[in-house]
Formats: structure tokens, sequence, C-alpha cells
């Protein structure tokens, strides 16, 4: 498929992470001081090209949240930098930050958490209007009619409440939000995972046509790698906060380098009768990002782990003979 | 396991199980007329989306549907030959974690945060198997073990707030299999798990199927677990079997529009990027509010005058059932 907006490489990105960290304190003892950190993002740099989807992949705890978390300022990065059209959002205080928000927005997991009970459609989506001093009361009427049916619903929905819709219809409510005040970058945290396989499509459907209408740039974490592969470009997949490849989303599924990512990718099950691939199938769990392993991450579950490995962090660096833009962390050519 | 499952004895058999629930919009059909066969060493995969009935028709077999307002209306379930359905609930507790294992999809409820480990698992021997807590703390340990907890003797001792999300699903194995079940009920036991955890479980789970030769009926939304773990397929909607058979027969020839419509609509890793997906229109209808003839006709872009009558479900091929008036006229399907 051709992909329409496949983007110019060397054209300035949209929004750039540099070596970002988001170390959390861990607080014990008698005077409640933070002995430890819990190093959820520790040293991410990533480019997000305007009109793109990069996926971020990993399982529970590798900090995919919490990156895009930092990235629309949910939390203050504790290190490095958010550079957003050239601008740092990491050091901006809440006041600097709110032209900003309305260029960067979040769609979350949950459609039921993130949308308030008490208020009905119409009001939720008319807030990011008030909030940014928009309109008046007839105009902000008009586009959350607008909102409503170019994300597929009645504009009747309108006057109901958020318990009224099904979990489909709330993401799509969420998204509506999210889209309102026209923002060029989408973070969306599993906005998927939550909804049964027949509306999952639809909703899908749904991001990219966003996308191909609006131009928008998509940073979309997932854990399921197929979904995410449907809507990137390219892929980062992240292990105890770091990236450990990254990669044009095909290369991911066809070439992968990184241990971690060839045992993910085998994990998955497929809807396929009877596949006879051999899974590779890892033994332990995810080791807690307060005490990560010495040098590479994933060394205590790596089936070709060495000495080297123990003591040594690799870097992200190009994978030999790979796509241009694939970097991998490893050691060894595998 | 899959070679011959027509020589096994069948261990589990639902016959037109009608499950209702009393509710303020009246009384709710949740399951309607639901049969399946689960024989030894044999897993059978019930598929749908939330409401289908998969959890309601599990609950059904355990006898824990939600009183009073849950009522098993008609039909039988039978273990190995002994209907359940009439059984006088007391006997009830012999078969549940005796002769029928469950696994729950979160461990950390299905489990005792305030209790050991031990405490838990040894209660399950307690309960079925012996009088002495000694010889059940023992064998609590050596069914760790088996399910492939390193330091069984010293896990015993902790809470489950100490294990991980996979150590935990181990445990509720553990537990479901300590007194050699014939049947293991399966509630979406991989849902709440990374993937990595996930493949451990399922090969686990394989694992002592082959060992124990244990039935296996494994509820799921997940199409891809269900194609690697399963010998035969229920797929439910709106109360109802749309479609049932062998694995293969259902993912190689689906004939339900609503099966067709359910795995075309899935992103695979080889389906080419950010191309439109072929969805299934619209939404489940609400229990409240089904349409009468078949369920799926309001979805269905196969639909003519005959769905407003009940499909019944016809043969399509040795073993392979499906509810729908039209599967011979469909165009010939070509999934995957």
């Amino acid at each position: 498929m051709d992909t329409t907006n496949q983007t110019d490489a060397n054209a300035a990105p949209i929004l750039e992470l540099r070596n970002l960290q988001m170390h959390f304190p861990v607080r014990e003892g008698v005077f409640n001081r933070a002995a430890k950190f819990c190093k959820a993002v520790d040293g991410v740099s990533l480019q997000l090209q305007a009109g793109e989807t990069l996926g971020l992949v990993g399982e529970s705890g590798c900090g995919k949240s919490t990156l895009g978390k930092c990235v629309v300022r949910l939390n203050q990065p504790t290190g490095g930098q958010v550079l957003y059209d050239g601008v740092d959002l990491a050091p901006l205080k809440r006041k600097e930050l709110k032209p900003y928000r309305r260029d960067l927005q979040m769609v979350f997991q949950d459609p039921v958490e993130s949308l308030n009970a008490r208020h009905t459609i119409g009001e939720i989506l008319a807030e990011p209007f008030i909030i940014h001093g928009i309109g008046d009361r007839e105009s902000r009427k008009a586009s959350v009619a607008a909102l409503l049916e170019r994300v597929g619903l009645p504009a009747t929905a309108a006057d109901r409440y958020p318990f009224e819709f099904s979990g489909g219809q709330r993401q799509r409510i969420g998204l509506a939000r999210a889209i309102a005040l026209n923002p060029r970058v989408l973070v969306c945290d599993e906005p998927v995972s939550a909804l049964d396989v027949s509306i999952q499509s639809q909703v899908l459907n749904l991001f990219l046509e966003l996308q191909r209408e609006m131009g928008l740039s998509y940073i979309f974490i997932a854990h399921n790698l197929a979904v995410v592969k449907h809507v990137s470009d390219r892929i980062a997949i992240m292990y105890l906060g770091r990236v450990v490849e990254l990669a044009p989303a095909d290369e991911v599924y066809r070439d992968a380098r990184h241990p971690y990512t060839r045992a993910l990718i085998s994990a998955i099950p497929q809807p396929e009768a009877r596949r006879k691939s051999e899974r590779i199938v890892m033994t332990g769990d995810v080791p807690s990002p307060i005490d990560p392993p010495s040098g590479c991450p994933f060394h205590p579950r790596c089936p070709h782990a060495t000495d080297k490995c123990k003591a040594e962090a690799p870097a992200l660096r190009p994978a030999p003979n790979g796509a241009e833009g694939h970097t991998v962390s490893c050691h060894y050519d595998l | 396991m899959s070679e011959s499952p027509t020589a096994t004895p069948p261990v589990l058999e639902v016959e037109n199980l009608v499950t209702t629930f009393d509710t303020d919009a009246g009384r709710l059909t949740a399951v309607d007329g639901v049969s399946f066969t689960v024989r030894a060493g044999q897993t059978v995969g019930i598929v749908g989306e939330s409401g289908c009935g998969k959890s309601v028709t599990a609950l059904s077999i355990m006898r824990l549907l939600p009183q009073p307002m849950g009522q098993i209306r008609g039909g039988e379930i039978r273990l190995k030959g002994k209907d359940l359905v009439s059984l006088p609930i007391e006997d009830m507790h012999d078969i549940r974690g005796g002769k029928i294992g469950m696994i729950f999809q979160e461990p950390m409820t299905a489990l005792n945060p305030v209790h050991t480990i031990g405490r838990q698992l040894s209660e399950v021997f307690l309960l079925h198997l012996t009088k002495d807590p000694k010889d059940a703390w023992q064998r609590g340990i050596t069914m760790l073990e088996k399910v492939g907890i390193p330091a069984p003797a010293d896990r015993m001792h902790e809470y489950p707030h100490q294990l991980s999300g996979g150590m935990r699903q181990r445990v509720v194995i553990a537990m479901a299999l300590a007194c050699e079940p014939s049947v293991v009920i399966a509630d979406e036991p991989t849902t709440a798990l990374d993937v990595t955890i996930q493949a451990q479980i399922l090969e686990l789970m394989q694992q002592l199927q082959r060992d124990l030769g244990i039935a296996i009926v494994l509820i799921t939304h997940d199409l891809g677990v269900v194609a690697e773990m399963c010998d035969e397929v229920v797929v439910m909607y709106a109360g109802r079997v749309a479609e049932s058979g062998p694995v293969e027969r259902i993912f190689e020839h689906p004939t339900h529009p609503y099966t067709r419509g359910l795995l075309a609509s899935i992103p695979r890793l080889t389906t080419p990027r950010k191309a439109k997906l072929p969805v299934i229109e619209g939404m489940v209808p609400s229990l409240a509010d089904l349409p009468s003839g078949c369920r799926f006709q309001n979805r269905c872009p196969h639909r003519d005058e005959r769905c407003d009558q009940l499909p019944p479900l016809e043969e399509v091929a040795a073993d392979h059932h499906c509810a729908c008036h039209r599967w011979r006229e469909l165009p010939p399907n070509n999934a995957n």
C-alpha cells in the first residue's frame, strides 16, 4: 500500500525527544527521603516527523506510557529535552505550557475513566474551546456537532451522558475531544486495547482517516504489535525504560535484530490454524526499573547473553546491512 | 492431542443450555440453547465478544451464577454422564475445585490477598484429598514446582502481592489442577498478562494437559489464543452459538458471516500497513433489545427476509456447524 503520508526524513521533525529521562523518587525511611529512583524512562531519544505515526511497543513497566505522558507534559521529565517545533517543553511551567497544549493532545486507554461521568458529551467536547477562549456559545455548539459527525456519532449524542455509550463510541468521543482544537501531535495510549475485536477495526480505521484528513502525527502506544504495525510508519521497541530497537514498521516484523523484539514477535498468538513455527518462550519476568540489571537491561532473559552483556550497556547503533533508519541496541549481530 | 479427538470419551457435555437473569429490565436470556462437548485431553475454545454469554456459560457449568438473579432454565450439563443441573448445590462443593478446576482472568482477585499462597493452596487439598495439614502443605509445594515456580517452598510463605502477574497466574493454575480434575475451565486466563508471559502460561497449560490428560474449556476473545490452543471452537454471538467446529475448519473455512467478519477485521502482522480494515458495522445488540430471528441480522451484510426466523444450527461439514439461513448461498470464503 502506498503510504501517502510517507515523510521526508530530512525535514525538521515536529517533535524530538533528546535523552529523555523520567526518574520517579521511591521514598522510604523515617525522613521520607528519596532513597532510590524508579527509572521509568531512562535516556530515550526519538524523532517524530509531521504526518508520521511512531509506534511504541513494550510490556507493562517498560515506560511507554510514562514516555507518552512526558510528551504531553502530564509528567515533568527529570532530564533531557522534549523539543516541539524547536522549543523545549520539558522545563516549562504550567502557564507557559498552555499555548502548546492545543497542539499536543492525548487519547487514553480507558474511555470510561477519561470522560467525566457527570457531564454531557456536549459539555465534555465544548470544554477545550472554553479553556482556550475560542468562540461563543453558539459557535461552540456548532463545533461540537461538527466534531461528533467527524468521528461518526449522531449530533444528538451531545445531550447524552458517557454511560449511555458503548466502549467503542466512548473512544470515539475521547478522540473527538483530542482533535477538538486541531492539534498537530496526538499521543494515543493503548486506544483500542479495551475494545472488542469487531469494534477495534472500526476505531483503527477512524484513526487512519483522521490522520489523512488532518495531517496528524501520532505516537501510538500499545502492547499489541500487530495493531501497532498496522497503523505505524516506524516502531520503537522499549524495554525497561530504553529503546532497544527502532525501525520502519515492516522491518520490525521482517528483519527484527534485537533478541527481545524477536521473542516479542514470536510470542504473539496468530489467528491462523495451527502454525508450525516454534515459539521463542522467554523465561522470567521483566525486572524492576527500580533496580535494573547491570549492563544490557535484557541480559537476564536473553538466550544469547555473554559476560560483555552483563558488564556493558549497548548503545543504539545502525543495524548492519539493515534498512535506512533501522537501529538496534545489542552488542552482537544476531 | 487433536489427532483422534472422537476416540476419547466425552468428559463434559453441555446440551441446550439456557441461562437467564432477572433484572430491572425484565428477564434477559444470556445463554440461549448452547451445546458443546469436551473430550479428555481436548481443548474447546469458546470465543465471542463482551456480552455474548461465554462467561455465563462457564458460571452455569460451575453453578456459580449470581443468586437469585441468575438461573439455569433449561438444558443439561453432564460431567462424565452425571447431570450437574439437577444436583443439590451442596454436592457441587465436591465438584468445584475437585472434579472441575477453574482459572480466572485476574489472578489478583482470584487469590485472597490476606492469606499466604501456602495456606490457600493447601486449603484445596484439605477440602478434597487429605486431612493432614502437613501432607497438604507438602502437596502444595509439589504442585508449585509442577507449574514452574522457582523456590516453591519459600513461595508458600509469601502473599499474592509479592508475586508478579505471571507467577500469580501459575499459582491459580496450581490451585485449579491440585486435585487432578477431569475438566479445567479457564476464563480469559491470559488476558491480563503481557504477551511474553502469556506465551509462558499457554505453554504451561499445554504441557500440563499433555501430562494429566485433562479437558480444557478455554474462554477467550482472542482468536490468536484460540488458534494456538484449541482443538474445537464454539463461536458465540448474543447468547447463541453462531458456528462451531474443529479449529482448522473454522479458521480456514469460516462460514457464518459473523465469524468471517471477525477473522477479516483483525490486523495481522501480514496485513498491508495503513490499509483500511474490513469492519463489522454497528455493535452487539443489548440483551434487552435483541432482534427477533437471527441475532446477527442488524450487522449482517447478507441479511434477507428469512433472517427474521431463528436459524437452526446446520451441519456444514463433518463436526462443523453453522447457524445461518444463507450459508449455502454465500460466496465461498477465502479467509487467510
